[in-house]
């Protein structure tokens, strides 16, 4: 634990001896838990306005759920699963999703965010104006936390067992 | 939260404050004192998981599942693995260098206290924060945003403009770590030019590492320690010397 | 068209920036594209900023009311005398950094790298924006949050150049952080006080309560602290000459002009507007504690400045002392010294951002920082030179320049309240200028050039900065001598307005 980083000779992927996978419990449970994950995030996502919760709960455990199969499964899966380019594009329409109904208000002849104008009815505006812009929040929320990650875990080639 | 304040008990849940307040201070101290980032970014995650249990002793709950969710969750993940990154043992700070620190703790702390008199009762139905727009906004949102957890309706709605821009602030932390360190942990090779000329190739007065030498003498000494650890990671390229 | 940038410019020129930043982060590294994308927003955003002050003056102090919710229960931007000019001001220097930018961000940040680049530049001009315009005291820190992070981002690229930017923006991300907690925390405490976050309820409250109680004292003092860091107020300086000395160029100009005034802009707010000197501890704080840092400060920080080896470095403390001027015209709490002190706010913007793109040129074509290197750059690269020597005048108070106009106004605030010593300590501070920015300039003059600026006949060969950073290096040194030579015209009058605003009363 106490070596420093830059004195690690690199090695390549761990190879454990045939049937001896020490991280078989692991895989399996994960393989399990990582879409119950997501699904708790979505339900996060569409039960906020009836009890705690919303886009920014929701985008952290789903970014949650995608780091998870990164620890497990490695860095390079995930990024198959879930590519940077995707990261990238996340972040930027999740800003542009909640901005853009605001954007759509003041087309609508209100000001910046105010839903009541996007229907004819101000209630009715209001409820999908909040679903539009949580679902904004959970797109960026989501995206620039896997992009933590990916920029953290992406300097070290391989994570070793001896890290954790 | 109307659910939670139906639930909430008669009796006080004071000892249950003073309990977890507590704990919080004891896991404060030994963040402190530990010396092992490893424990130090478990310690945290303690932390933030005794937070949001106070929270919810305040009936706070959704700001205790921002806590849960956010700093007991990912954020000690993404301390690991930026601790990748980093030595695994905190350096000792000079006693010196710790009384300023110690000093600006102190002050704060004490005006803080210092407050606490004036300050209403805790959960008083009157303090201003209670009374005035708080109490707007109940029977606000049933009117004009008709949706049953007032916190939403305040955060997407009422104050709406203050999430964007905190959505904004997400975007731009995540726009901050791909311009330093690259998704794919490829970025910090590059070498500004002069007059399209690398920096290390030019004549004289203008190398950055000939210079470090003579400049180092008006760093403090903490910069030029800092600037030896950021050399530390195997895959940031050096300048050529 | 223009009857709805009259209502709605107030949040366009904060959201445009904001939605265009995201936009510009994905943009292809095809050449040109984000560079000229940012500048078009930029000049559209001063445009707008331009009617919104138009506005202002035509109609007065309005509010813009986001979403639609009336305040205090929704967020208000709230334009008046004060802010208006600021917003533009801010608009305007991120045009003529941006101008300046596409030679500089070409030498500094590799290619692909430069679309995120001027996103994260875009996000920096759309914080300073929003936290100069809202009404609403959270909103003021969710803005500042935006600028802050943005400007780490920015000032860290500088590390293509020198290493030393990432300690430099490591200090500022740690120290900007604490500032900014203690101002959450003031923030916190006067809601607690108060029950609203909206400045304009919040004042009146505060009135009523006649200062409020310990509470309230207690939250201004983490306000003022917070922003003082921000600022860079003299003991909280740390940050400032790392940042400005090892960041990008273009991050430079443009920090030294924008980040700190916005800040001071807040103190203005809260002092006088959310807070008001007739409360007692906010007068003695004013007058004791923020008068003595800034008298401190300008004498302390200019004398650093003098012993610098580093132009940029001496630049960077000057602009500590220099913040000093401005608060030692906030510490007389009088209308005439809120004047001199939001007229030296406008130019030394003005000043400073122009003297830091000068240096950036000189670093584009010879890679100098230090002083000695700055030998006989006024024969091979007169026109910047020139500029630097214009700016340079103006910072020092010489007359027919900005900085005199603005240094008079404080010393006639200052003798109006009967503070000699105040003027003395003015006058020493400019001596100290003279002598800092004399140092290079004599180099730049009077030293011959290095053998390598020579060409094969032994003749000086010139290497003048490119046409699009000359232009607003050359637009800003003519921008103070104008304010200096006219600006008792319109200038003055902004700023006497700005003052009658944060002042009704008058002062003590």
């Amino acid at each position: 634990m106490t070596i420093p980083v830059k004195k690690k000779p690199v090695k390549g992927p761990v190879v454990s001896p045939a049937g001896s996978d020490p991280h078989v419990l692991l895989r399996v449970i994960s393989k399990f838990l990582i879409p119950l994950i997501a699904l708790f995030a979505f339900y996060v996502q569409f039960h906020g306005e009836y009890g705690p919760g919303g886009g920014f709960q929701a985008g952290v455990i789903l970014a949650v759920s995608v780091i998870l199969y990164a620890l497990i499964f490695g860095l390079n899966e995930a990024k198959r699963a879930f590519p940077p380019w995707l990261v990238r594009v996340g972040m930027t329409l999740g800003v542009l999703l909640y901005g853009g109904t605001g954007v759509v208000a003041w087309l609508m002849g209100g000001e910046f965010l105010n839903y009541s104008v996007l229907f004819p009815d101000p209630i009715d505006g209001q409820h999908y104006g909040i679903i539009a812009i949580e679902v904004g929040v959970l797109t960026t929320v989501t995206s620039v936390m896997i992009a933590f990650f990916y920029a953290f875990g992406s300097r070290q080639p391989q994570i070793e067992d001896g890290e954790w | 939260m109307i659910l939670a304040a139906e639930i909430s008990p008669a009796i006080p849940t004071i000892l249950l404050d003073v309990c977890l307040l507590s704990l919080l201070v004891v896991t404060a101290f030994a963040i402190v004192r530990m010396r092992s980032l490893f424990a130090i970014v478990m310690l945290q995650g303690v932390y933030s998981l005794v937070a949001a249990a106070w929270f919810v002793t305040l009936d706070a709950v959704d700001v205790a599942f921002t806590e849960a969710a956010v700093g007991a969750g990912v954020s000690t993940v993404l301390m690991l693995s930026a601790m990748l990154l980093a030595d695994r043992k905190s350096t000792p700070v000079p006693k010196g260098r710790q009384w300023g620190a110690l000093a600006v703790v102190l002050i704060a702390g004490a005006a803080m206290l210092f407050a606490v008199p004036d300050l209403p009762a805790y959960g008083s139905a009157t303090s201003p924060a209670n009374a005035y727009v708080g109490t707007d906004y109940l029977a606000k949102t049933a009117k004009e945003v008709d949706i049953p957890n007032v916190v939403t309706a305040v955060l997407s709605s009422y104050r709406g403009y203050d999430t964007f821009g905190e959505v904004v602030v997400i975007f731009a932390a995540g726009l901050g770590v791909l311009l330093l360190l690259g998704l794919n942990g490829n970025a910090g090779r590059y070498q500004a030019e002069v007059r399209g000329r690398k920096l290390s190739e030019t004549s004289a007065p203008t190398g950055t590492a000939e210079r470090d030498g003579t400049a180092s003498a008006e760093l403090s000494t903490r910069e030029v320690e800092v600037a030896k650890t950021q050399s530390g990671p195997p895959s940031v390229t050096e300048l050529e010397p | 068209m223009s009857s709805w940038f009259i209502s709605h410019g107030a949040a366009f020129i904060v959201i445009l920036p904001l939605l265009m930043a995201v936009i510009t982060a994905l943009l292809p590294a095809v050449r040109r594209l984000a560079w000229f994308t940012a500048l078009i927003v930029a000049v559209l955003v001063a445009l707008v900023a331009f009617i919104v002050l138009q506005t202002q003056i035509d109609v007065g102090a309005f509010i813009y009311r986001m979403g639609g919710w009336e305040p205090p229960h929704g967020i208000s931007l709230a334009i008046d005398a004060v802010n208006a000019p600021i917003a533009l001001l801010i608009a305007a220097m991120a045009v003529f950094t941006l101008i300046y930018a596409e030679p500089a961000v070409d030498s500094e940040v590799q290619r692909k790298k430069r679309a995120p680049f001027y996103a994260a530049f875009l996000l920096a001009v759309a914080g300073l924006i929003g936290m100069v315009v809202t009404g609403d005291a959270f909103n003021v820190f969710v803005f500042l949050e935006v600028s802050s992070i943005s400007t780490y981002t920015l000032v860290a690229m500088g590390a293509n150049r020198d290493r030393r930017a990432l300690s430099a923006a490591f200090n500022y991300l740690i120290l900007g952080s604490i500032g900014a907690t203690f101002f959450v925390i003031g923030i916190g405490f006067l809601y607690a006080e108060t029950g609203t976050l909206n400045m304009a309820d919040m004042q009146g409250i505060l009135a009523n309560l006649d200062g409020g109680s310990r509470a309230a004292q207690v939250g201004f003092g983490f306000v003022l602290v917070g922003l003082g860091l921000k600022l860079a107020m003299f003991p909280l300086h740390t940050w400032l000459p790392g940042a400005y000395a090892y960041s990008p160029t273009v991050v430079t100009a443009f920090l030294a002009s924008t980040a700190t005034k916005a800040a001071l802009y807040l103190l203005y707010r809260f002092m006088f507007t959310v807070f008001d000197p007739s409360f007692d501890y906010v007068a003695v704080t004013l007058t004791y504690v923020v008068t003595g840092l800034a008298v401190i400060g300008m004498i302390f920080a200019s004398l650093q400045a003098l012993f610098q080896t580093d132009a940029r470095r001496t630049l960077a403390y000057s602009s500590v002392a220099q913040v000093g001027y401005m608060l030692l015209g906030i510490g007389l709490i009088s209308t005439l010294g809120l004047v001199g002190s939001y007229l030296h706010l406008i130019n030394h913007a003005v000043v400073k951002g122009g003297l830091f793109l000068s240096l950036g040129a000189m670093w584009y074509r010879f890679g100098i920082t230090r002083i000695s290197d700055m030998a006989g750059l006024a024969k091979t690269m007169p026109i910047t030179t020139a500029a630097f020597t214009v700016l340079a005048f103006s910072l020092i108070g010489v007359p027919f320049t900005a900085g005199f106009v603005s240094k008079v106004a404080l010393a006639e605030a200052a003798l109006e309240r009967g503070w000699y010593w105040a003027v003395a300590v003015i006058m020493i501070a400019s001596i100290l200028a003279l002598l800092y920015m004399g140092r290079m300039m004599m180099v730049a003059y009077f030293s011959p050039p290095p053998a390598s600026a020579m060409g094969e006949d032994g003749r000086v060969v010139r290497r003048e900065a490119p046409l699009l950073m000359l232009l607003p290096m050359v637009g800003l040194a003519v921008t103070s001598v104008l304010i200096g030579v006219r600006g008792n015209v319109y200038l003055a009058e902004v700023s006497e307005n700005a003052a009658r605003v944060l002042l009704p009363g008058g002062g003590l």
